[in-house]
């Protein structure tokens, strides 16, 4: 606006004239300008706000919900009632010359009081009145809960009855003591007929809300019970991190975000999805940091980007790929950057030696193993098959670096698992000092939209090394991505413009859409800031491109990226995924207590996604093999299989863990082994069962999973909707598992393809669980589903302890009121039911031994259990199976049922003897604990006699941070002593000067507390230092937990191999018309469009918390609802708001379209988790009730993730395992009648 | 005199004034914070741009011609020369257009109550009975001018002579009932329904005609209130125990 000459007075003559009016008739003082009058008094209308805004108490709490916020919020409480929460604004400062954390919090977390008091809250324990009235009966009749329960679950017809009544109503109140014997009862009866082990347990992210995760996990494996895992089970682990890192998720805090000075985000919607966090974002732009965006959609984050990518849905890795082919020829080849080449020599697998070899079928030349220090000297160490090689270019020599596995568990290793390469000065390539020969070899790639696989010819110079032809791994990088040297043989890009040959900038523009030049101009800038920055180039990932099948490859392809330019293990640069609150920062104590490590080991965890895609029976109708997925150039480790096979092998070969684990009762088989044992016919109860699974007396329980000894039969879910939010094939789940009505829509005979290894049963089971159980706090798709559902505090009811990767503080839960009608807190809940069980069981179990199987673990000599990465299975009939080394490790466990309560409620002896172990690490706990029976007390009598006490939530928190490094500095210091001597680095100075710091709960209520630096995690806070992960590695020359002890390109495992992911490669999204039959994508020109079905994080909820908040309703559009571009919608007739309809085969979802140009064509957001109980109307397709978001998904397993016992591709909870991805998936959507009716 | 036309038009208007005064004093009392029209802006603000002037500005004149109808006495109109045939062609014309602008804005605000889901979420059964009142108000005050458009000349029909002069007699508590009751049925029917209206009138959203904000237009925008001098009634007492530390606030 132009500014003309400012007239005097207000707005103009009029209302001066008003004005003086005014003044004319009555008298007052104002300013010069006539703007402003004065008045004296007339405030009697204060008194009112004044009230409104005066406390009886405010209180510290937070909201628990995997939303990685981890806000301090302060809780309102008047007259004894919640009225609201503002946010807390006394985080510790990040130091001068930058932003503050404060403020955190988000429209979500305002308008969670709400919940206090509403409608959905749970505020008696409910039972299914069906079953309720067959127990009562029984027990009446039997006189002991076990045997009613016995009674009832014994009659198929009986249990049939209740289990079809589940998610129709009819749940009636109930007393506690009612309850809670039920429940004792079904877990007592489970045990003694079929075993601990068909006890399940499901609470995701301890993080967010450690004490509840902490007691509930405790109480199962104390039993000898199954937790599943949730981060791969929510498809929000990131497989490439193991694969790279041989690390789970060490990331950033947000507060790095301002030290980054090139930040793209890549499927990561930071301002809806990380809101608390983005104002990071927002601020460094104003100090001139380029923001980029990667999105499908005009995301909400494109706003703030200064590019935006708009990669089709699914085919990141195509522009990642072609970034990286950009950077490896302009700073690799045609250019050298010492800061990168400096980096690569050190800290990647790039200079390491690679074997060629012939193929089996005379194809060619492929890349095999890694050159190992074995191959050069051919002797018998073991330990040498781990120690990989490379060529130092000084000598021109091939040696053998510290730092590779063969130095972490050996005696010869010890001082020298370190970074430190003396006078070696890694060859990055063959070439390197002199020119030699050169070799073509055969590289597998799929750039096909089926997902057909082609081979290309590249060729990399090479060496003769102990009589093998080898290569280097940048070698071979500089052939997977086209980048053609002179005088190398093969096929190579033409150039940038090539559209023909695979990775080059223009071949991706046919893929993704991104036009070739702006691939370009972002991959020079992104390194060229790399290098002027020193590596200060960060790229914040997210589920938008980790949730997909093969994920882990965009990921690699992405990684790359960071790897490449020297931005790994800097503040400011790396990755930074987010997805996920995964980082509980006191690690140790969470975990060592959560397993019960202080009273048995080891404990029972299960892979989320192999769990419920075998149970749930999903496999069934899984009708592709392998085939389909593999290279090429696979030679044949996959050939024919079925998904549930590769399950199957992987079990049978101590990978993954699978529970069931047998088909017999493991109390029996561990009585059977002693008696074995005791008569001289075995060495141990391990050679036992290496004896009566070879001669096949014995089964694994995964093999003939549908039979019903092997079914799970309870499960017991707390902080968790898993049938409301994150059940992938959520109607197979009602089928199979629960035994209801559901909307699966084919039978699964269509299915021709069977597995080899897992029984086939004409008749899939209904209703394998006989009870299910649901402690919440509100009504959700979950407690419907339930036969027992227990009132839960809110997180402003209860002492809890939350953290998240995004701040580097721990703060408190605390109870602003008690909990309200009958509600408990899950800590009061667990524990009577663990009285409960230790009364019932002192008739029916008393005192047993439990054989328990667990696969062969990361950060453990299990991790060198199967050199090379090669396949040998001991059902070959040549190879016998050694338990702990090619089949899992078996131990016997003694468990006294009758005093579960007792251990529940205090630290046991173990941790004063055996100390607690985390990543290779062991803390020894006497002193602690001897400090901790001081503060919390001793139990007194029973089981636990005179052992530190943790009988309330707030004692139980107050151990948790007792025993983590994070929190206690003593024994961070004591970790990083221990990491010395093996290292043979200096690294105790990191926490030092800390030794006398130890977080107490009550620190954490008074505000929140910054962490400590500890060797649980890889990245350093010391001296009020940001936290970036990696720093540690980096700056103290510490190995990454890999087989070279460096982050990996190449993974030679025989798996990885044959489906072609040996290097960083694109995969197109799965073909589901292809595999499955469904619809081929676009428009049929009839009423219907097939869809890319994508279940993104939505602005108006978390999960499935907030999406039935009155307050949440009321800003979006409320119940389901599916978005879908203009040019969609047009094709099918539908305007926005219309009621549609999403089916395939899994099964139908109805909700109302909201057509948007921010869509781009081809794709259907579908926000994740839209459940049943908000505005659901019966589907024209079934007849039934619409299903949730996952109605329409099933579980596809991708079988790279299932290896196991090889370097850092060894299982550890939450570590790794197969992700339960849902992105892969289309649906059909079609206008439906207007009229609905629920 | 019948005792329907005592209670009618010389008890009724009474009861109606009382409770019209009581009921504003009672509501501005127990529920000051209640006092609002409860605007459905936010919800959808189209509509309501042409509705809700339309109505208002109307309902001004239709106010303006009931005073000039039923308080200025016919005497004065003629003794100034205007003749009942021009006063009449006036009140028509006039009347007419204000009463017609005036439905045609309520007509687009109900619509759009009805229509618009989340106003309609935020309408409540005592708005509906309120607008049920206030409509019938309207409309029968639209008839009685229609209707005496082909009504014969006669003393009855005029309103001047029967009506008026019952409305001024109320205010010196001697209700002309005799001339109220020679009224035709439409004036009765109408003026029962206002009367009706005026009774609802605390108890509903209507109060908001009495706290509009005139004075708005003709003050300064912003005022600065000092502290009261006093502690007002109903403020937190101080709290008992040590005089507190610190820096009081500034003298005044």
């Amino acid at each position: 606006m132009a500014a003309g000459p400012r007239t005097p007075g207000l707005d103009g003559p009029a209302s001066d004239a008003i004005l003086a009016l005014g003044r004319y008739f009555s008298r007052w003082e104002e300013t010069d300008d006539g703007r402003a009058v004065f008045r004296e008094g007339g405030r009697k209308g204060d008194v009112f706000y004044r009230d409104r805004w005066s406390h009886d108490k405010v209180v510290r709490s937070t909201h628990g919900v995997n939303c990685t916020g981890s806000c301090s919020w302060k809780v309102y409480v008047k007259d004894g009632i919640i009225t609201w929460e503002t946010q807390q604004t006394d985080y510790p400062s990040v130091g001068p010359d930058r932003p503050e954390y404060e403020p955190r919090g988000c429209p979500r977390g305002a308008a969670f009081s709400w919940y206090t008091y509403s409608p959905t809250r749970v505020r008696y324990p409910y039972a299914r009145g069906v079953l309720l009235e067959m127990y009562r009966e029984a027990r009446s009749r039997l006189k002991d809960p076990v045997l009613a329960w016995a009674d009832v679950v014994g009659d198929p017809e009986r249990r049939r009855t209740y289990q079809q009544a589940r998610g129709k109503g009819g749940l009636v109140r109930i007393s506690w003591r009612e309850a809670v014997e039920i429940a004792a009862a079904a877990h007592v009866h489970t045990i003694k007929a079929y075993g601990p082990d068909r006890c399940a347990g499901f609470s995701p992210i301890p993080a967010m809300s450690m004490v509840s995760h902490c007691v509930g996990t405790r109480f199962i494996q104390l039993i000898g019970g199954v937790m599943t895992s949730f981060y791969d089970w929510y498809a929000d682990l990131p497989v490439a991190s193991p694969q790279v890192f041989g690390d789970q998720t060490d990331v950033p805090e947000s507060g790095d975000w301002w030290d980054a000075t090139y930040l793209m985000m890549w499927g990561s919607n930071v301002p809806v999805t990380r809101t608390p966090d983005a104002h990071w974002m927002t601020e460094v732009r104003y100090r001139g940091t380029k923001v980029v965006s990667v999105s499908p959609d005009y995301a909400d984050n494109t706003k703030f980007a200064d590019d935006w990518l708009p990669a089709q849905a699914g085919t990141d890795a195509a522009l990642a790929m072609a970034m990286g082919h950009v950077i490896l020829k302009e700073c690799y080849v045609d250019r050298t950057v010492p800061f990168f080449e400096d980096f690569a020599r050190r800290y990647t697998d790039l200079p390491f030696l690679v074997t060629l070899q012939e193929h089996p079928d005379g194809l060619g030349l492929v890349p095999g193993k890694f050159l190992t220090e074995a191959d050069l000297l051919g002797g018998t160490d073991p330990d040498s098959d781990w120690k990989t090689v490379l060529l130092d270019s000084a000598t021109g020599q091939p040696a053998v670096p510290n730092g590779s596995l063969g130095f972490r568990y050996s005696a010869s290793g010890e001082g020298k698992w370190n970074l430190d390469l003396g006078d070696v000065v890694p060859a990055l390539s063959c070439r390197d000092g002199q020119a030699g020969e050169s070799a073509e070899v055969l590289l597998p790639c799929f750039e096909a939209a089926d997902g057909s696989g082609s081979v290309l010819r590249r060729g990399v110079p090479v060496r003769r090394v102990a009589g093998r032809m080898v290569t280097t791994v940048l070698d071979l990088m500089l052939a997977q991505y086209g980048v053609g040297r002179e005088g190398l043989p093969g096929q190579w890009a033409a150039g940038y413009d090539d559209p023909a040959t695979p990775y080059t900038p223009a071949w991706q523009e046919e893929i993704t859409s991104v036009p070739a030049a702006k691939c370009i101009r972002i991959a020079r800038e992104f390194a060229k800031n790399s290098e002027d920055s020193g590596g200060r180039s960060m790229i914040i990932m997210g589920a938008g491109i980790c949730q997909w099948f093969h994920g882990d490859a965009t990921y690699r392809s992405i990684l790359s990226l960071l790897l490449l330019t020297g931005a790994m293990g800097r503040n400011g640069g790396g990755w930074a995924h987010y997805v996920g609150q995964e980082k509980c920062r006191p690690l140790t104590g969470w975990l060592s207590l959560a397993n019960a490590l202080d009273w048995s080991r080891p404990p029972r965890t299960m892979i989320g996604t192999g769990y419920w895609y075998m149970h749930t029976d999903q496999w069934r109708s899984d009708g592709y093999s392998t085939d389909a997925l593999n290279s090429p150039l696979a030679e044949g480790h996959l050939k024919g299989m079925h998904t549930a096979d590769t399950i199957a092998q992987s079990a049978r070969l101590g990978w993954m863990p699978f529970y069931p684990q047998f088909n017999r009762n493991p109390l029996e088989v561990a009585d059977d082994a002693a008696a074995a044992v005791d008569g001289g016919r075995a060495a141990d109860p391990a050679a036992y069962i290496a004896e009566q699974l070879q001669s096949g007396q014995l089964r694994s329980a995964v093999e003939d999973v549908d039979a019903p000894e092997n079914w799970p039969r309870t499960l017991i879910l707390w902080r968790s909707n898993l049938l409301g939010s994150s059940a992938k094939g959520s109607e197979y789940f009602n089928k199979h598992l629960l035994g209801t009505v559901n909307n699966v829509m084919r039978s699964e005979d269509g299915s021709e393809i069977r597995p080899r290894d897992v029984a086939w049963h004409d008749e899939a089971p209904e209703g394998k669980l006989d009870l299910l159980v649901s402690a919440d706090f509100r009504m959700t798709s979950t407690t419907l589903l339930s036969d027992l559902v227990f009132p839960a505090a809110t997180w402003y009811e209860k002492h809890d302890l939350s953290s998240t990767d995004m701040h580097p503080f721990v703060h408190a839960f605390s109870p602003a009121i008690d909990p309200p009608w009958e509600a408990k807190t899950d800590f009061d809940t667990f524990h009577l039911l663990a009285e409960e069980f230790s009364r019932q069981a002192r008739t029916h179990l008393g005192v047993r031994r439990d054989l328990v199987s667990v696969p062969l673990q990361h950060d453990t000599p299990g991790e060198t259990a199967q050199p090379g990465g090669v396949v040998r299975d001991w059902r070959d009939g040549a190879t016998p199976l050694q338990p702990g080394r090619n089949a899992p490790v078996f131990t016997v466990v003694e468990r006294d049922y009758t005093a579960i309560a007792d251990k529940l409620a205090a630290v046991g002896p173990l941790a004063d003897t055996l100390g607690f172990t985390v990543k290779g690490v062991t803390y020894r706990m006497d002193h602690e604990t001897a400090r901790l029976a001081g503060a919390n007390g001793v139990m007194f009598g029973g089981a636990a006699d005179g052992r530190p006490a943790i009988d309330t939530d707030a004692k139980l928190a107050e151990a948790i941070l007792s025993f983590s490094g994070t929190t206690n500095g003593e024994l961070a210091v004591q970790g990083f002593r221990e990491l010395e001597r093996r290292t043979g680095r200096k690294l105790a100075d990191l926490a030092e000067g800390s030794e006398e710091k130890r977080v107490s709960f009550a620190q954490t209520q008074a505000a929140p507390v910054p962490v400590i630096t500890s060797p649980e995690w890889s990245g350093s806070e010391t001296g009020g230092r940001r936290y970036a992960p990696f720093t540690v590695n980096v700056e103290r020359l510490k190995p990454w937990h890999t087989l070279t002890g460096r982050m990996h390109f190449f993974l030679d495992h025989d798996w990885l191999r044959d489906v072609g992911e040996a290097l960083p490669i694109y995969r197109p999204p799965l073909d589901m018309h292809r595999l499955f039959g469904e619809p081929r994508l676009g428009a049929d020109g009839a009423a219907e469009i097939t869809l890319r079905y994508l279940t993104p994080h939505s602005k108006w909820s978390i999960h499935s918390e907030y999406q039935d908040n009155l307050l949440m309703l009321s800003l979006s559009r409320g119940g389901p609802t599916l978005w879908m571009s203009p040019v969609d919608a047009g094709a099918i007739g539908v305007a926005d708001n219309d009621w549609v309809e999403c089916v395939n085969a899994n099964g139908v979802l109805v909700a109302r379209a909201i057509v948007s140009h921010r869509m781009p064509e081809g794709v259907a957001y579908v926000y994740h988790a839209q459940e049943r109980t908000i505005d659901v109307p019966k589907s024209e397709t079934t007849g039934r009730r619409g299903g949730i978001h996952n109605s329409v998904t099933r579980l596809l397993v991708k079988p790279t993730h299932l290896v196991g016992g090889y370097a850092q591709l060894s299982y550890a909870f939450n570590y790794l395992g197969p992700t339960g991805n849902q992105r892969d998936m289309v649906s059909t959507v079609r206008k439906r009648s207007q009229e609905v009716r629920y | 005199m019948a005792l329907l036309d005592i209670l009618l038009w010389g008890v009724l208007p009474y009861v109606m004034v009382a409770v019209l005064v009581g009921g504003s004093i009672w509501r501005y009392r127990y529920d000051q914070f209640g006092w609002t029209t409860r605007s459905s802006q936010l919800y959808e603000s189209r509509l309501l741009r042409i509705g809700s002037p339309l109505f208002h500005f109307g309902l001004l004149f239709v106010i303006a011609g009931h005073f000039f109808g039923l308080v200025i006495p016919m005497a004065w109109t003629e003794a100034v020369g205007m003749s009942q045939g021009i006063y009449h062609f006036n009140a028509l014309l006039v009347g007419s257009l204000a009463g017609i602008c005036t439905l045609g804005g309520l007509a687009i605000l109900i619509y759009r109550r009805r229509r618009t889901g989340p106003v309609f979420m935020a309408t409540t059964r005592n708005d509906k009975l309120m607008y049920v009142v206030l409509a019938a108000a309207i409309l029968l005050g639209l008839w009685t001018t229609v209707a005496s458009i082909g009504a014969p000349e006669t003393p009855q029909n005029n309103y001047r002579e029967t009506v008026s002069p019952w409305f001024r007699s109320l205010f010196i508590l001697q209700p002309d009932i005799g001339a109220m009751a020679e009224a035709p049925f439409s004036f009765h029917l109408h003026t029962l329904v206002g009367m009706a209206l005026f009774t609802l009138w605390p108890f509903t959203r209507l109060v908001h005609a009495f706290t509009a904000p005139l004075h708005y237009l003709f003050r300064p925008y912003i005022v600065y209130r000092s502290r009261d001098e006093r502690p007002v009634a109903g403020a937190r007492a101080r709290q008992r125990g040590w005089s507190q530390v610190g820096t009081a606030d500034r003298d005044r």
